[in-house]
């Protein structure tokens, strides 16, 4: 690991002014620390932001205000999350390991970097960590990589399963700069590859996430997250989806839909959400709303299964719903 | 009347060193002095390092020596192993991505780390050859041929027979993770050097560091009392531990050398990747006439082990007239092989056990009775009887356990819920192997006697079959043996852990050397003046469960031991096979029965239950034995849904992490059920032992690929049978 | 600097360490705790399961810096005097030990779902260990333990 101060700045308005380009906030560490062990990044400094005032969750008001420095743990057990949400709950709890969640802020949680094994090995290539120095994933061993969303610069999978729950949501995510505070819609937090693929937040300079607004969704209490993985437990995501649905009788009225293990950030798919909206709540609605996620994929040689797979989960997350009353 | 400890569940003498954190492993060493090193490996496949920049490293914080082939640390060249073929920093040539080509030392391990990745090289990069399907057939290293008189070749045979399969499989990469990563502590006391390292076995390690830097055996002491795994990657010395030897001889203190996860998959050995094929001619009622089965395994041009998948599974699995096992060998600049748990059992099995479902499939005979219907007495090559073989009872006793008679033999014609289940079953063997082995028993005047073997518990249960053995041979309680292992100053002849062959060598051994002590015992207690029985006839003098008696008298042996003035009484014995078992085939054997489930939409593959019954010979203890196997079965469900580490064409491995080479979780456990029969090998040794460590892992991947095509339909050859192979 | 951190119950302190340094690197070659083991590196695989102020953590992911001022509790500290804390016992007792790297993380792991879960079900326990590794035992004795612990 590259040597580096650490610092504990006492505010957030502290910590904000003492952040620079060669700075890292440090909250649960399970990605930085693990990620500076590997060089993949070598801050100069790194502020411990831990005891910052960026806890609590509020329900105040409907819908929910999440601190940053909540631990995915906590949150997934509160029963306002867990009864309100369950689809956040879902996804927080087939998040990482016990270990992992009990030390993982929600902030970090939605900034963590990509799994992309060319990513965290720095004797490779890799656009997102070295810009212009080439992709070497997308002709390269890509089975968990990205479908959508991706660039010839970079098809790295975004690994949040949080995030995916979050944009099915409409989240918003609380920053706080130098300018003052600000709040961006979650889905417009994560910006796509294109040919600056290290670029991936809507994060200014110094810019800390504070808190993330989940907007009141009565009808959220019927949703889920549901993830497909290889291993059955403590991996990420091949393909995931985080769908809720508001019924009258047997019709479908509106409904929520994100995947996640498909893009290169969360994605949502208000194509299936259109497709749903209005038709009765049977497979065959589910199975034709799906074959509106293929739209816009571009598979790789080892991934090619990742369209069908996305509409598969689809289909299973809709049925494993209906059976959730 | 101690009532003997053999074969019953007897806990593990290290456990409570173990759940308290106080058995030290070799990186939990913390001499005087100490400090760290850590490697620099290549980052490219095959060439030439023309040159390297080591001054930034130098110049960090902390930074004691920064070694590289241009600076080496003096090695002298393998001679004669198996194994790595070179050593490192001794030349510039680059044979695989991730050879070793520096070593930095510095006063903390991060520091250490952190100079190494400040160092660069500059290479001249040649083509590697990494693609085990593009270089096309290898050399032949291990043909063996049986065929009935009058059959002209086995394509003959195969051509002739009313129903043939051919069967193609491949895999990956596989490697051990062993939990403990490999680590290093060597120390120097003048020119005596101490070495805490993990090794399967201690004296053959002790005398390969010796030899490589080229001092006296006698000088180097290998201490490996409690070792993270070993499952064949801690059996050879590999060029790491070699350099942190060097390094301490050099630098004249302490260091310690730790692997990070991810160097282990390249510094250390994997599993060959290897393509398979297995022909079978049959009658139509499934009687074999003809069994192929060539294989093309990947041999590094750095050197490793030869990967002869044919020659102990299809060669001695069934009875057939012809016979053909073709093992070819493709040279490939990779990371170096070593052997891994089952290590050619496993691959091998696979692939006979799949085509003998396939055939299954093709005649209409169930999978139990199509492998009755072939059942081998003696070993169809050579024509040798097996040793003692009860399969035919694993079959039996394993259907009947699993409920084999629910199966119905079309596939997705089970369901529950979203679920496809399916059933399907293997056959297991393996060689049971007894090797010549020592062991000291040492009656002390503690009241304990010492039991030990140079040989390795890598968690495999060996203290714990000393002192069970050891108990039972001199009728005290297991909590009255002292074992040891994991020590190269031991008596030499401990036997190495791997083959399965640790219990089945070293029972024999202590058992001899239980009976010498005794009887040293008693001749010292007529010889010493101070002792009750002094001037007795040794042949009056009767030890039973711990004491001396003659005469109406009697007395313990500490208490006999104290009254002489003496701290111990030992004997050092070894025990060899006979010679008459050369006339017999040693194998173990299994039935594994399966059940999975396939989600019929998202394709995930899990296991729901297990069955397995064993034929393994006399067991020692229960409990480290049911560990073993069901540990092994777990391996399978890695093996078969899991475990891949393809190479890529620059010779780098795509999963070299914990993260993206996944293994077995808690959560992928299902419920098993293991049982063995208990039938004492009559032919390998008197006690009738013949090894369980590995036979659990062969043939339960091939268990579960037949259940996965029972449930689906779909017959997966390329390993592991993931989701995108099931949509 | 100077790590000031309470372990097993004990103030220690810590001199030269480096902030980059993690937690288990300071209590395992500073502190002369090695119960804790280094396996990955990474989070992938729980043997270095430490409580940080009564939570369990990888402690290989933990700054040394972050620990400041805290509360660690390693595997040595779980046992009261010469007894073994239960799942302790029940883990030699059910043979859930084998090469016994993976055994203290677990061991933490496990102590400390039976003190969030007094009976967990086999899902729970599943899940709950899943962030622990073992290549050795095939998991199914360490089910064992815990159920076992969880009756004691």
């Amino acid at each position: 690991m590259r040597e580096y101060r650490f610092e504990r700045p006492g505010t957030v308005t502290e910590a904000v002014r003492r952040s620079g380009s060669d700075t890292a906030y440090l909250a649960g560490g399970t990605t930085l620390v693990d990620l500076m062990k590997l060089e993949v990044m070598t801050p100069g400094r790194v502020l411990d932001i831990n005891r910052l005032p960026l806890r609590g969750l509020d329900a105040t008001g409907g819908g929910l205000r999440i601190g940053a420095l909540e631990r995915m743990t906590d949150v997934a057990a509160d029963p306002r999350v867990r009864l309100g949400y369950p689809m956040l709950s879902q996804a927080l709890e087939l998040s990482a390991s016990g270990q992992l969640r009990n030390m993982a802020s929600i902030g970090g949680n939605l900034l963590q970097r990509t799994r992309c094994g060319y990513f965290r090995d720095v004797s490779m290539p890799c656009n997102k960590r070295q810009p212009g120095s080439g992709c070497p994933a997308i002709r390269g061993e890509n089975r968990m990589h990205a479908v959508l969303g991706t660039s010839d610069s970079c098809v790295a999978t975004h690994p949040s399963d949080l995030a995916v729950a979050l944009a099915a949501l409409d989240a918003r995510v609380q920053l706080q700069g130098r300018d003052g505070v600000r709040t961006v819609n979650l889905c417009d937090f994560y910006l796509l590859p294109a040919d600056t693929p290290h670029l991936e937040h809507d994060l200014r300079p110094g810019e800390l996430v504070t808190g993330v607004i989940v907007p009141r969704l009565d009808w959220a209490q019927r949703s889920i997250y549901l993830k497909i993985r290889d291993r059955q437990s403590y991996e990420f995501a091949l393909s995931s989806a985080a769908v809720a649905i508001r019924r009258e009788g047997d019709t479908i009225v509106e409904a929520r839909v994100a995947v996640g293990g498909m893009g290169t950030r969360p994605w949502r798919l208000p194509a299936v959400e259109r497709a749903l909206a209005g038709r009765p709540a049977t497979s065959n609605t589910y199975a034709a709303a799906a074959t509106a996620t293929v739209d816009g994929t571009r598979p790789l040689r080892h991934n090619a299964f990742k369209p069908e797979l996305m509409q598969r989960t689809l289909i299973r997350a809709l049925l494993e719903l209906e059976q959730t009353r | 009347m101690t009532v003997s400890p053999i074969g019953r569940e007897i806990d593990r003498v290290d456990g409570p060193l173990k759940v308290t954190g106080s058995a030290p492993y070799a990186a939990d060493y913390r001499p005087e002095g100490l400090v760290y090193a850590y490697l620099v490996q290549a980052t490219v496949g095959r060439g030439t390092v023309r040159g390297m920049d080591v001054s930034r490293a130098e110049a960090a914080p902390g930074v004691i020596a920064v070694f590289t082939p241009f600076h080496p640390l003096p090695l002298k060249s393998p001679s004669g192993e198996s194994g790595e073929n070179y050593s490192a920093l001794q030349d510039t040539a680059v044979r695989f991505r991730g050879q070793i080509i520096g070593l930095v030392v510095a006063d903390t391990f991060e520091r250490a780390r952190d100079a190494a990745a400040l160092v660069s090289a500059d290479y001249t990069v040649t083509p590697s050859r990494t693609s085990l399907a593009d270089a096309g057939p290898g050399v032949p290293q291990g043909l063996v041929q049986k065929l009935a008189p009058g059959v002209s070749s086995i394509d003959a045979a195969l051509a002739s027979s009313p129903v043939t399969i051919t069967t193609s499989v491949s895999q990956h990469a596989h490697h051990h993770i062993a939990m403990e990563p490999h680590a290093t502590t060597a120390v120097w006391v003048d020119d005596q050097l101490t070495v805490y390292c993990g090794a399967q076995s201690p004296q053959r390690a002790a005398a390969t560091i010796a030899a490589r830097l080229g001092v006296e055996p006698a000088k180097v002491r290998l201490i490996c009392r409690y070792t993270g795994g070993g499952f064949g990657q801690r059996s050879p010395v590999w060029n790491e531990a070699l350099l942190c030897a060097a390094a301490a001889r050099a630098l004249r203190r302490p260091v310690k050398l730790v692997l990070s996860r991810e160097q282990v998959f390249t510094a250390i050995g994997h599993r060959a990747a290897v393509r398979q094929t297995i022909r079978l001619g049959a009658e139509a009622d499934g009687r074999l006439r003809a069994l192929s089965h060539d294989s093309d395994g990947e041999l590094p041009a750095a050197g490793g082990w030869q990967m002869m998948p044919g020659r102990d599974t299809s060669a001695v699995a069934y009875r057939t007239p012809n016979i053909r096992i073709d093992q070819r060998l493709v040279t490939l600049d990779t990371p170096p092989t070593w052997s891994m748990r089952a290590p050619a059992e496993a691959p091998g099995m696979f692939a006979l056990e799949t085509a003998m479902d396939e055939l299954a499939v093709r005649t209409g005979v169930d999978p139990v009775e199509l492998r009755l219907r072939n059942y081998a007495t003696e070993d169809p090559v050579e024509g040798h009887p097996f040793s003692s073989k009860y399969l035919d009872e694993c079959y039996r006793v394993g259907a009947e356990r699993f409920g084999w008679s629910r199966r119905t033999a079309l596939p997705r014609s089970q369901t529950d819920g979203d679920w496809l289940i399916g059933m399907g079953m293997a056959s297991a063997l393996y060689p049971a192997w007894r090797q010549p082995a020592s062991a000291r028993a040492r009656f002390r005047d503690d009241g304990r006697v010492a039991v030990a073997s140079a040989t390795s518990d890598v968690g495999t249960g060996a203290f714990t079959m000393l002192a069970v053995v050891g108990a039972d041979e001199l009728g005290l309680p297991v909590s009255s043996i002292a074992a040891e292992v994991g020590d190269s100053a031991l008596p030499p002849g401990g036997v190495g852990a791997y083959g399965s062959s640790v219990t089945t060598s070293t029972v024999p051994a202590v058992q001899a050397a239980c009976r010498a002590a005794v009887k040293a015992l008693v001749q010292s207690a007529v010889d010493n003046p101070r002792s009750p029985f002094a001037g007795l006839a040794p042949a009056t003098v009767r030890y039973r469960q711990g004491r001396i008696e003659a005469n109406g008298r009697s007395v313990d042996f500490r208490t006999l031991l104290r009254t002489m003035g003496v701290p111990h009484v030992e004997a050092v014995s070894t025990s060899a096979p006979d010679k008459s078992a050369s006339q017999y085939k040693f194998h173990c054997f299994g039935a594994h029965f399966c059940e999975v489930r396939v989600h019929r939409l998202t394709g995930e593959p899990r296991v729901n239950r297990f069955t397995s019954v064993f034929d393994v010979g006399r067991v020692v203890n229960a409990k480290a034995a049911r560990g073993q196997l069901t540990g092994a079965i777990i391996w399978g469900i890695g093996h078969a849904l899991l475990e891949a580490d393809p190479i890529e064409p620059d010779g780098r491995f795509a999963a070299a992490s914990m993260a993206d080479y996944l293994v077995p979780v808690h959560a992928d456990t299902p419920e098993i059920d293991v049982h063995w029969l208990d039938r004492p090998d009559p032919h390998i040794s008197e006690f009738g032992a013949r090894g369980l460590g590995e036979i659990g892992l062969v043939s339960s991947a091939a268990a579960i690929g037949n259940a996965v095509f029972n449930a689906t339909g779909i017959r997966v050859h390329d390993l592991p049978i993931t989701i995108d192979k099931l949509l | 600097m100077r790590l000031n951190v309470t372990v097993n119950g004990e103030p220690r302190q810590a001199e030269d360490v480096w902030p980059g340094e993690s937690l288990l690197y300071v209590l395992r070659e500073r502190l002369g705790l090695p119960g804790s083991k280094n396996a990955c590196e990474q989070g992938e695989c729980g043997s270095c399961t430490v409580y940080l102020d009564g939570t369990p953590v990888c402690a290989c992911l933990v700054a040394a810096g972050q620990a400041e001022g805290r509360e660690v509790r390693t595997v040595e500290g779980l046992a009261e005097g010469e007894a073994l804390d239960r799942v302790q016992q029940s883990f030699v007792d059910a043979g859930a030990v084998q090469c016994g790297f993976c055994t203290p993380g677990l061991v933490v792991a496990a102590h400390d779902l039976l003190a969030r879960v007094p009976e967990p079900t086999d899902p729970e326990i599943r899940e709950a260990l899943a962030g622990n590794l073992c290549r050795c035992t095939g998991y199914e004795k360490i089910l064992d333990a815990v159920r076992l612990a969880a009756r004691r």
